[in-house]
């Protein structure tokens, strides 16, 4: 490179005048959708290695392909009554998704250089090989240091998600039907308006392989389903009560063991005891927290906080930083001495789990807070090094074969108590309090401070005591004084594994999915407020 | 640029049709090319392209329907994608809110489309991400960043001869500059048709002085505030009107246009007098589609309480929301046009908030006490019926004394909301772009800053 980086800076105040520049890739030597070959899955190796060569002939000292198909399913079955005739009306709605593409990622020059394409062909691999590079060859002048990456291992190997019974197989009209039987059910109870049930599936697989060594195949399936009751005070009020078993890295057993006939009665009433429930008494009060609420606690004020790009700037932007700044790890408390809080992308079931990150980098378990202090973070190869660790963490991914893959939260999951303590003696320790169950609104700062946390119900806490519901509750606090004020965890025993999916983050934005295991946990004066 | 012609779209869409067997499909083509390049600690970190294509392929009989969404094109990938839809139709129970494809639709001409856009390649946006860090730099601010330029080509056909294309482009900028000490942090940023109108060097420009003056805030205590909304702030809290506007939820009461016990509010007085919301697809500054595109994945039954998927391919159209205060329309889907004898109404790509005259500078002249706000944050709904929220302001609050800007002040939570907004309005500047709504810095009063945030 003939110039400095400040003297390229230097030069860029009038980057307008230079802003006709032509477009990489001339329209001819792109591959019209009519032209396109059906692809057999045995040209995928073939097509990969011929990347793979490419870049490494264009220049590039680092290249990685991934050729990615995408299924998913989405049914839905809404039941309310007709407007003009109030007959109960079922109304369906089946969508599914089949996508297949290839994203060619490059170092060249010291720069990144990334191209995505829906055209799996020789003749489409080759000009996403040349145009990455020709990106990475644009940005690499701003560059402050090349890119370094962490050290990873070659691997020739496979990963699959264990399915006993596979999701798909489960017809569209069965699982219309297996809703419409729960919708039913719901309808039965009076003051209730809708009922609402959904089943979505997703199944990712993934070919990986880099300029490393390595040749990785990964198929990930998630299975999610919930059912929604909503009652209706006409102009006034709205309540729904959701059953949601947790979605899981899992096939159609997941919906079975779910025992959804148990539950659909159930969430009926409580819709409508919701409604006529008497809003909160604003104030200082104790909380205990069932699993399928804290998930989502864990989820924006310890897991994001625990993700280095953010540390490092990288998404400031959009996303937010985090209060948790390298200068903190190893000494900063967050939480009392119960919190043990670990990363991971290898539990059974979590929805993070796989073989293998979009780096290559085989998955493992890691701590993030050990006795409430912070003790790691989230990492991906290209940053590492910035914290002086040889080795990523295996958090990167990419939510299709058409975007960059970047650093994601893995699973984050809370500890048990070592003694199996039960939810009753959690609450029979509690004078004044709320029990809450289920995601309601959530809200938290780009720093992972302050936040406001809804739930799906809540039920008052009188001398140790669960007693009447009530309404309209938030509560409000700041990370490190709520974990601190936590002092009581349920044991073994009550510990679930909280599926959440659609976390978005990034510029363009991406979703990924991850498992928030916890058990039901107590926390003690935190500011409570009335939302009505 | 790379994305489909009219002519490729035309024959795409003629062939997938050829395969359909039942009575009605429906397709809709999305070719995207969207490039970008991110910086981040005063560093290009990432760059890229991606070329996508969704082909929407919905099978219709009788009040049954299926849908398929795929991408891959070679002729038998898309006879199968049209017999997996003609196969869900035949296991789907009909559905009694369906309505009958559209026949053949005229659509207007909505120019979306700058060729200067659709050429840039990255050097330009290393050029813009460039200025960015040079700025960052002679302040001794670290910034961070994200320039996109897309180019997407859409089409809609059916088996009874409907057919629409488009192309448009679109250039996006935005930068966070923050301070060294982490106690001053200001964001800028711009969406356009045309990568001309972007401006970067302006917005690099806004965000290291919006970084500068917020450094070190004063604290102040949470309460009840006058605002002045710069324009992102308005667009972020206008976002949850958009689904607002929908006659269903207000006539089955669900709605923060329902009336207590039965029926919705228009033609009541909803919002301040000087409040007039309307759409307009046609309007240069943000261009629509020439048809309408429902939100979400449209499909047979419309998702949880439809959102105006019956409404998909009919022409785009202006619409009046709220007048001088009143509620005037609201979005009408085909089936609730059918059960309620409503002309349908389309669905808000968009929103317009009609402006005063001026800056934010001219309401902080006439302002007593009152905080400037630079954008809000991860903002919630708590309760449909108020449309009350809460969030977060970021990257910029200032207080505001006597007509002059004092003092940077810590951020807050807030628990408030649009339609509460609305109707404490007080002034309003005119009105620019801000994402994908046109609306203008606003001062209001009482608004509830419910807590302190520590973050910056």
């Amino acid at each position: 490179m003939g110039r400095t980086r400040r003297e390229f800076l230097a030069t860029c105040g009038a980057g307008a005048a230079l802003w006709a520049g032509s477009r990489l890739i001339p329209r001819e030597i792109l591959v019209s959708p009519l032209e396109a070959e059906e692809i057999p899955p045995d040209r995928v190796r073939e097509l990969a290695a011929f990347a793979l060569d490419r870049a490494k002939k264009a220049g590039a000292t680092y290249a990685d392909i991934r050729i990615n198909r995408y299924r998913t399913q989405l049914v839905t079955l809404r039941s309310q009554p007709d407007f003009a005739s109030g007959a109960l009306n079922h109304v369906p709605s089946i969508n599914e998704t089949g996508t297949f593409g290839f994203g060619v990622r490059v170092i060249a020059a010291g720069a990144w250089g990334f191209s995505g394409r829906h055209l799996v062909t020789k003749d489409a691999v080759a000009a996403a090989v040349k145009e990455a590079v020709a990106i990475a060859r644009a940005d690499a002048p701003l560059r402050r240091e090349p890119v370094r990456l962490a050290k990873v291992g070659a691997f020739t190997d496979a990963y699959r998600t264990p399915v006993k019974q596979d999701p798909f197989a489960v017809t569209v009209g069965d699982k219309l039907e297996f809703l419409r039987g729960l919708n039913s059910e719901i309808k039965k109870v009076d003051e209730i308006f809708s009922a609402n049930g959904t089943i979505a599936l997703r199944r990712e697989s993934r070919f990986f392989a880099s300029s490393e060594g390595s040749r990785i195949e990964q198929e990930v399936v998630h299975t999610s389903s919930e059912l929604t009751a909503t009652a209706v005070e006409k102009g006034r009020k709205t309540k729904s009560r959701t059953y949601r078993p947790h979605a899981v890295a899992a096939g159609w057993e997941a919906v079975e063991r779910a025992r959804y006939a148990d539950h659909a009665r159930r969430i009926a009433e409580e819709a409508v005891a919701h409604l006529k429930a008497p809003s909160v008494d604003p104030g200082t009060k104790d909380l205990v927290l069932m699993p399928s609420h804290l998930g989502l606690t864990i989820h924006e004020s310890l897991g994001h906080s625990t993700e280095l790009d953010r540390a490092l700037g990288y998404e400031a932007d959009l996303a937010g930083t985090t209060f948790l700044t390298p200068d903190k790890l190893g000494k900063f408390r967050v939480g009392s001495d119960l919190v043990n809080v670990n990363g991971d992308r290898v539990r059974p079931e979590s929805l993070s789990t796989c073989g293998w990150d979009d780096d290559g980098v085989k998955t493992r378990q890691f701590p993030l807070f050990k006795k409430g202090i912070f003790s790691g973070y989230q990492t991906i190869r290209d940053q590492a090094h910035l914290i002086g660790q040889e080795e990523s963490t295996g958090c990167c991914y990419a939510d299709s074969y058409a975007s960059v893959p970047f650093q994601r939260m893995p699973n984050v999951w809370l500890e048990p108590a070592q003694e199996p303590v039960s939810l009753d003696d959690l609450v029979s320790g509690v004078d004044e309090g709320i029990l809450i169950d289920g995601r309601g609104s959530w809200s938290i700062d780009q720093q992972r401070y302050n936040f406001q946390f809804g739930g799906d119900v809540f039920w008052e806490i009188k001398g140790g005591k669960v007693g009447r519901m009530l309404a309209d509750v938030a509560y409000q606090s700041r990370t490190p004084d709520f974990w601190q004020a936590c002092d009581g965890l349920g044991g073994d025993a009550t510990w679930e594994n909280v599926g959440l999916q659609n976390d978005g983050k990034g510029q363009p934005q991406q979703v990924n999915a991850m498992s928030h295991g916890c058990p039901p946990a107590r926390f003690r004066r935190v500011n409570v407020l009335r939302t009505e | 640029m790379a994305t489909l012609t009219a002519k490729e779209a035309r024959a795409l869409a003629d062939r997938i049709l050829s395969f359909s067997r039942v009575e009605e499909c429906e397709v809709t083509i999305e070719a995207r090319e969207s490039a970008h390049t991110r910086f981040a600690a005063s560093d290009v970190t990432t760059a890229g392209i991606a070329t996508t294509l969704a082909l929407t392929i919905t099978s219709r009989k009788r009040g049954k329907s299926g849908t398929v969404q795929v991408s891959e094109t070679d002729p038998a990938s898309l006879e199968r994608a049209v017999r997996r839809s003609e196969e869900i139709l035949g296991l789907a129970p009909e559905s009694p809110e369906w309505v009958e494809e559209l026949g053949p639709q005229t659509y207007p001409a909505i120019e979306a489309f700058d060729a200067a856009t659709a050429a840039a390649g990255p050097e330009m946006r290393r050029d813009g991400a460039a200025a960015a860090i040079e700025a960052a730099r002679g302040a001794s601010l670290a910034a961070s960043g994200f320039f996109s330029t897309d180019i997407t080509s859409s089409a809609i056909a059916n088996r009874k001869g409907l057919f629409g294309f488009q192309r448009a482009t679109e250039a996006s900028f935005s930068t966070t500059m923050r301070t060294p000490d982490g106690t001053g942090s200001g964001w800028a940023g711009r969406t356009a048709t045309r990568l001309a109108d972007l401006k970067t060097g302006e917005i690099a420009a806004t965000a290291a002085k919006k970084a500068l003056a917020s450094a070190k805030p004063k604290d102040l205590e949470p309460g009840r505030y006058t605002v002045l909304l710069e324009p992102q702030a308005v667009a972020d809290l206008l976002g949850t009107m958009i689904g607002g506007l929908q006659a269903r939820a207000a006539d089955e009461g669900r709605s923060v246009f329902s009336k207590p016990g039965g029926g919705n509010r228009v033609g009541e007085k909803v919002f301040a007098e000087m409040v007039t919301l309307r759409s307009d697809p046609f309007d240069a500054r943000v261009p629509g589609r020439p048809w309408i595109v429902p939100l979400g994945f449209g499909g047979g039954g419309g998702g949880a309480f439809g959102a105006g998927a019956q409404n998909q391919g009919l022409p785009a159209a202006r619409v009046t929301w709220v007048e001088k205060g009143t509620l005037r329309n609201l979005s009408v889907d085909r089936y609730w046009a059918r059960k309620t004898n409503a002309p349908p109404v389309p669905y808000p790509g968009s929103l317009i908030l009609e402006g005063g005259s001026g800056t934010l500078d001219d309401l902080v002249a006439s302002c007593t006490r009152g905080l400037i706000v630079t954008r809000f944050w991860y903002i919630r709904t708590l309760n449909p019926q108020t449309l009350q929220q809460t969030g977060l302001t970021r990257d910029g609050v200032w207080l505001v004394e006597k007509g002059k800007i004092v003092a940077p002040v810590n951020n807050f939570r807030f628990n408030d909301g649009p339609a509460t907004l609305l109707r404490n309005v007080e002034a309003m500047s005119a009105s620019v772009r801000a994402g994908r709504m046109v609306v203008p810095a606003v001062r209001a009063r009482d608004f509830n800053m419910a807590s302190r945030s520590d973050a910056v």
